[in-house]
């Protein structure tokens, strides 16, 4: 690498509460290069890049920018630095346009003048047109689809000229398409002059795109090996520090799957015809959305987020009123039932949200495997509420789910995410259900944490229940599902069988096209 | 009951008079919340900050006679409530709802106890009341100009104070970060917005908005103030926010619905006579509220989208984890 | 509008035992203490010694078996209300229209008594009680439905309908209900000597103080030993985790409203045929607001809230002789009862640290 690095980040420490979240990291960047950063999740990759961009502060190590070190205390000083960063989450007001997400925290004239306004658009197309990063200025970030917003993450650090540009897993809410489109833009930044990271943990995109790589594992540096030299299982290894097994429960369960025969004439459990909904802001969010569940099949909802799978997921479990459409299990109709009479019935679900809807972090471990039978014997009758069944119930059920708790009257908030998704399986499972709704059943999960998640809804599936799996994730589909269809802007645009299912024609799909006509915008960098 | 004495030429004047003054207070407490929520903080202690505001400005007049000074001392204190109410929610992070009500029941001790300290056991104490401002052309538009243009210069103040409320919202730099705090403080701070600072302003500047409609209630309209002399304005304008849909100009808008049975109310009391008529007067005083209360469930049931900012009621906490 | 209330949830996290007793019990206890040295500096504000304040407060209230009797009166209503508020406000509603409750109470239990026409003591106050209870809850139901059922904001409505109940009380007691005795002002009829609360023997208090203490068991147990408790705490920590383990929000908002307000409305009954004897106007003065500061100094916990409630109630009926004897402001009570709230806010969260 030529000259100086722009960014030399060194023996960086981070502790949060009891967890080490980085010891002895250190990171260089350099001008025209882009640079991949590689890891489990819960590895220290985004706290790494939230300290560079000041939104955390390291216990110890330092940051040097252009050769001086610098204090990064908050974002303000980062971007004093010339540092940008595109969070996975974007950190853009929904409700405010994209030029005024622009204006928001610069300093200037306490009056917003239109003048002012109109000339930060103009520079916005300016820029949107040199990057190839097109978007209308003036249209509210909220009625934007996922990959223009973040055009506008990237423009925003543009705009504010940004050298060095972080992206927090630029890729996981983006279809294939969008993914492919992405990257060549980020390469024209960096041959004009800037340094780029991304944060990722899938190592098809480091592979072909990175100019170099940092591996971090469990909060530490397990190498950079550099991106010509090495393979996708070298990669993994340094990731998780063994071999990777992942691909052991799916081809498992495919066998299973290609035995076991019954299923394709198993009765209908949950069928759903012509569901409309609209969304938190009024717009439609589900359109005529129809599909069937059979006992002992999983089938996915794949599809990118923000394309009405939380809406679907809220509708399903009589969260969320629908506007039009029924619903019916085991060919009862339960349009109008809510969650309480759904759970009765044997619906039941793991929402995507584990920590808002799955557990509550204050009560205990074991009230939360109670949640929702606390009033049923043996654990309630009306009156009394029997602690010891609870307590024996808890005992039996860490052991078997292997919940890492010390004590199952510790409070939830104490759990990791693994362990927490654990307890909500734990509770849905032993919940005699006819059919199990699984949203984003592994996100944020650990390789570990995952195989048990898969490995678990495998077995529930050959036990006989029907499971409608609602992910984002391709790996997870392509693996898991019997059937799969493709939700796109609140349709199911397609419907595929195990047998025709075929990774590109569903990341296709989940961008809203057929293949026809993608082919022919296919990027010209690929 | 003579009816034609409320709804009759002259009577019909006097009401829309006397409705914008009784509104002014409302719709200036009504602002004020509007800063503090589109800031995303739920400020239930608005009629404590207006009552505390009321009996800082009557002190303030009583002991110097000078409204002017009655006007500085109302706004004050009612800024000082609202660093109260700013410390427990944003610094402490406390139960906003909480907070609210504390502050109310604060505000309602404290002003009953100096009050009675003060004034104890004396003839009910008055300030002088504080001459109408006719403008001159306008004022002598027949009806309108009555109404809108002979008015005491508090009001006129107020008006003006009411529109620089709404340019600060949605024309300064401040007002877009207030408006990017309430919807998503995760990406105000993102973008080096400072929320903690940006939400106690919020909450200075609707604790002297409600501070200032007290003063308008007891200065230049009652021109006396009694322990609860808000009489639950402040939660009507809490309930007024939520029907203008945290619109700064619908929300004023509204308000003056609120004025006008006010007024309605006040004048049927003052024509039916005493407490052995049959005219149910206690139906019209409780007319405001009813109002209100209608209003509030025709918004909130036939709001097509929610127009509440996201993150109103909930504390921002920055380092949370990863 | 979020659910988990720090005042009332118990502390989550690493905590120990030892420390979470202590927010639990020090930070109300720092907070009383607090409160009172403020309220001596209000005393000596209004040119008082606070030591013999203090000493002629507490006098007033426990000095003699009558004097400890208004405590206990006074404490009753208080500790009824307060007892419901915290059903309510742990499962995340905010029913702060208990004064309104109160009134509507009152006057439809009140009528019951004046109209039905029996002349048997027991059966008479047993109808007026339930007629009490039933008006109360009503104006709770107003709230819990359209809380329920549109989603309406419950602390503004509640409070709206106070304003609502109290001047419906008023209209009835200048018209249909109207002391016809009564020459000038207002006075609502006399209640029929029968349907009088008996006093209990020994000390000047009514029986309607048992019903505050056999509550309260009744309140800890339901809240501490039934599924209905448990759903109660699940809603008020986390309510959408809650509603997605099938704990039905709406129906249990309107039941804690129908609860709370049928409570406000026996507290409103129980002090008409106990302690005002007739339909007044001036049954409560906010009695149904300090019932919330009871209710939040008690830690929305049922034993908490007859401790609260019976400190409240020594502070204001000792309150009210302190004045007389010393001749200072009675509503330095009601400025320490403010200060108290705030300074449990803060005292609470800073023993959390």
């Amino acid at each position: 690498m030529p000259d100086a690095p722009l960014v030399a980040m060194h023996g960086i420490e981070k502790r949060f509460g009891p967890v080490q979240a980085l010891s002895g990291v250190d990171l260089d960047l350099h001008a025209g290069e882009i640079h991949a950063l590689l890891g489990e999740n819960g590895a220290g990759k985004t706290t790494l890049m939230n300290i560079l961009y000041g939104l955390h502060q390291p216990d110890a190590g330092t940051i040097a920018i252009g050769g001086r070190e610098q204090a990064l205390r908050n974002p303000q000083d980062a971007i004093a630095a010339g540092i940008g960063m595109v969070h996975q989450h974007f950190m853009l007001v929904p409700t405010l346009t994209v030029a005024e997400n622009m204006v928001l925290g610069e300093r200037g004239a306490p009056m917003l003048r239109r003048g002012e306004l109109r000339a930060v658009e103009r520079r916005l197309v300016e820029l949107g047109e040199r990057y190839g990063l097109e978007v209308d200025p003036r249209a509210r970030v909220w009625q934007l689809s996922v990959g223009e917003q973040q055009r506008v993450e990237i423009l925003r650090a543009l705009f504010r000229d940004a050298r060095i540009l972080i992206l927090d897993e630029p890729t996981a809410t983006l279809t294939p398409v969008e993914t492919e489109r992405l990257f060549p833009k980020l390469q024209g930044l960096a041959r004009g002059g800037a340094a780029v990271v991304f944060i990722t943990h899938h190592l098809d995109d480091v592979l072909r795109w990175a100019d170099r790589i940092t591996v971090l594992r469990h909060g530490e540096p397990a190498g950079s090996p550099t991106p010509s030299e090495t393979s996708a299982e070298q990669l993994a290894r340094l990731m998780v520090g063994r071999d990777v097994t992942l691909m052991r429960v799916a081809a498992g369960r495919r066998s299973l799957g290609e035995d076991g025969g019954g299923r394709r004439d198993a009765a209908p459990v949950l069928e759903v015809h012509g569901l409309c909904a609209d969304g938190d802001r009024g717009t439609p969010a589900l359109e005529d959305v129809a599909f069937c569940v059979r006992g002992g099949e999983i089938v996915a909802v794949a599809g990118v987020e923000g394309n009405g799978q939380a809406e679907l997921e809220e509708v399903l479990m009589g969260l969320r009123r629908p506007g039009a459409g029924t619903i019916a299990l085991d060919g009862q109709d339960i349009t109008g039932a809510d969650p309480r009479e759904r759970l009765r019935r044997g619906l039941g679900l793991v929402p995507s949200d584990r920590y808002r809807r799955g557990v509550i972090r204050e009560l205990s471990v074991a009230d939360n495997l109670v949640l929702d039978r606390i009033d049923r014997p043996p654990y309630g009758t009306l009156l009394r509420v029997d602690r010891r069944a609870i307590r024996e119930r808890a005992r039996g059920l860490v052991e078997r789910y292997s919940i890492r708790v010390g004590d199952p009257g510790q409070p939830a908030a104490t759990l990791s995410g693994g362990n927490a998704q654990r307890v909500v399986l734990a509770r849905m499972l032993t919940g005699e259900l006819r059919c199990l709704i699984a949203a984003q059943p592994t996100r944020g999960l650990d390789v570990g944490a995952i195989e048990f998640v898969w490995e678990q809804l495998a077995a529930a599936r050959e036990a006989g229940m029907a499971i409608l799996l609602i992910s984002t994730e391709l790996d997870e589909v392509m693996s898991m599902a019997d059937r799969c269809c493709v939700l796109y802007r609140g349709r199911v645009v397609a419907t595929w069988e195990r047998d025709q299912l075929d990774r590109e024609r569903v990341g296709l799909a989940m961008g809203g096209s057929g293949p026809e006509p993608m082919v022919a915008t296919a990027p010209e960098g690929a | 009951m003579d009816w034609s004495a409320i709804f009759g030429g002259s009577g019909l004047t006097v009401l829309f008079s006397s409705a914008i003054l009784l509104a002014m207070p409302t719709a200036l407490a009504a602002l004020g919340e509007t800063v503090a929520e589109r800031a995303g903080v739920l400020n239930l202690g608005l009629e404590g900050m207006m009552l505390s505001g009321a009996m800082g400005a009557f002190l303030g007049a009583y002991y110097t006679d000078s409204p002017v000074v009655g006007a500085l001392c109302g706004v004050t204190v009612g800024v000082l409530v609202g660093a109260l109410m700013a410390f427990l929610s944003v610094t402490l992070k406390t139960e906003q709802v909480i907070n609210g009500i504390a502050i109310v029941l604060f505000a309602q001790g404290i002003t009953a106890f100096l009050f009675e300290k003060l004034f104890g056991g004396s003839e009910q104490p008055t300030i002088p009341d504080i001459p109408d401002l006719k403008i001159p052309l306008l004022g002598d538009i027949p009806g309108v100009g009555k109404v809108l243009f002979d008015q005491n210069a508090l009001l006129y103040a107020s008006g003006v104070i009411a529109v620089g409320v709404w340019l600060l919202l949605m024309r300064t730099r401040f007002g877009l970060s207030i408006r990017a705090v309430g919807e998503s403080p995760q990406a105000a701070d993102a973008a080096a917005v400072n929320v903690s600072r940006i939400r106690w302003r919020a909450l200075l500047i609707c604790g002297g908005m409600a501070g200032l409609g007290g003063t308008v209630l007891v200065i230049g309209n009652l021109n006396l103030f009694q322990p609860n002399v808000t009489a639950g304005r402040g939660w009507v304008a809490i309930a007024l926010v939520i029907f203008g849909r945290w619109n700064p100009l619908l929300v004023f808008g509204g308000t003056f619905l609120f004025g006008f049975t006010d007024a309605l109310q006040v004048q049927v009391r003052a024509v039916s006579g005493g407490t052995s008529t049959d005219v149910p007067y206690e139906l019209f005083q409780a007319l405001p509220y009813l109002i209100t209360l209608a209003v509030l469930v025709i918004a909130t049931v036939f709001a097509r989208r929610s127009a509440q900012p996201s993150a109103l009621g909930i504390p921002f906490r920055k380092e949370a984890s990863r | 509008m979020t659910s988990a209330t720090s005042v009332i949830a118990a502390p989550a996290g690493r905590l120990g035992l030892n420390r979470r007793r202590l927010a639990t019990v020090g930070a109300p206890t720092g907070a009383v203490v607090l409160a009172l040295l403020l309220g001596a500096g209000l005393i000596v504000a209004a040119g008082g010694d606070p030591l013999s304040a203090y000493s002629a407060l507490l006098d007033g209230a426990f000095g003699n078996p009558l004097a400890f009797g208004e405590v206990l009166a006074q404490a009753t209503p208080l500790v009824i209300i307060g007892l419901g508020l915290a059903l309510a406000f742990r499962g995340g509603v905010w029913n702060i229209g208990a004064e309104g409750q109160l009134f509507v109470g009152a006057l439809t239990g009140g009528a019951v008594a004046v109209e039905l026409p029996v002349s048997s003591g027991p059966v008479l106050i047993a109808a007026a009680l339930v007629g009490g209870i039933i008006g109360g809850a009503v104006w709770g139901l107003i709230v819990g439905v359209l809380r329920a059922r549109w989603g309406v904001n419950e602390v503004i409505t509640s409070l709206l309908l106070t304003y609502i109940g109290i001047l419906l009380f008023q209209w009835a007691v200048r018209q249909p209900l109207r002391d016809p005795a009564a020459t000038n002002g207002l006075s609502g009829q006399a209640m029929p000597h029968a349907a009088l609360l008996p006093d209990l023997p020994g000390v000047s208090v009514h029986i309607g103080v048992l019903f505050a203490l056999v509550l309260v068991p009744v309140v800890a147990w339901l809240m501490g030993r039934t599924p209905f408790g448990f759903r109660l705490r699940m809603l008020g920590l986390n309510a959408d985790a809650a509603q997605t383990a099938g704990v039905p929000a709406g129906r249990m908002a309107i039941r804690l409203m129908v609860i709370s307000g049928g409570l406000a409305g026996l507290a409103g009954i129980v002090q008409t045929l106990g302690v005002s004897d007739r339909l007044d106007p001036n049954l409560s003065v906010g009695t149904g607001f300090t019932a919330i500061v009871v209710a939040l100094i008690g830690r929305c916990n049922a034993i908490g809230v007859l401790l609260a409630g019976l400190l409240v109630a020594t502070l204001q009926a000792g309150g009210q002789a302190m004045s007389v004897t010393e001749s200072l402001p009675y509503s330095i009570v009601l400025a320490i009862e403010g200060v108290f709230v705030v300074f449990l806010l803060i005292a609470d969260r800073l023993a959390r640290r």
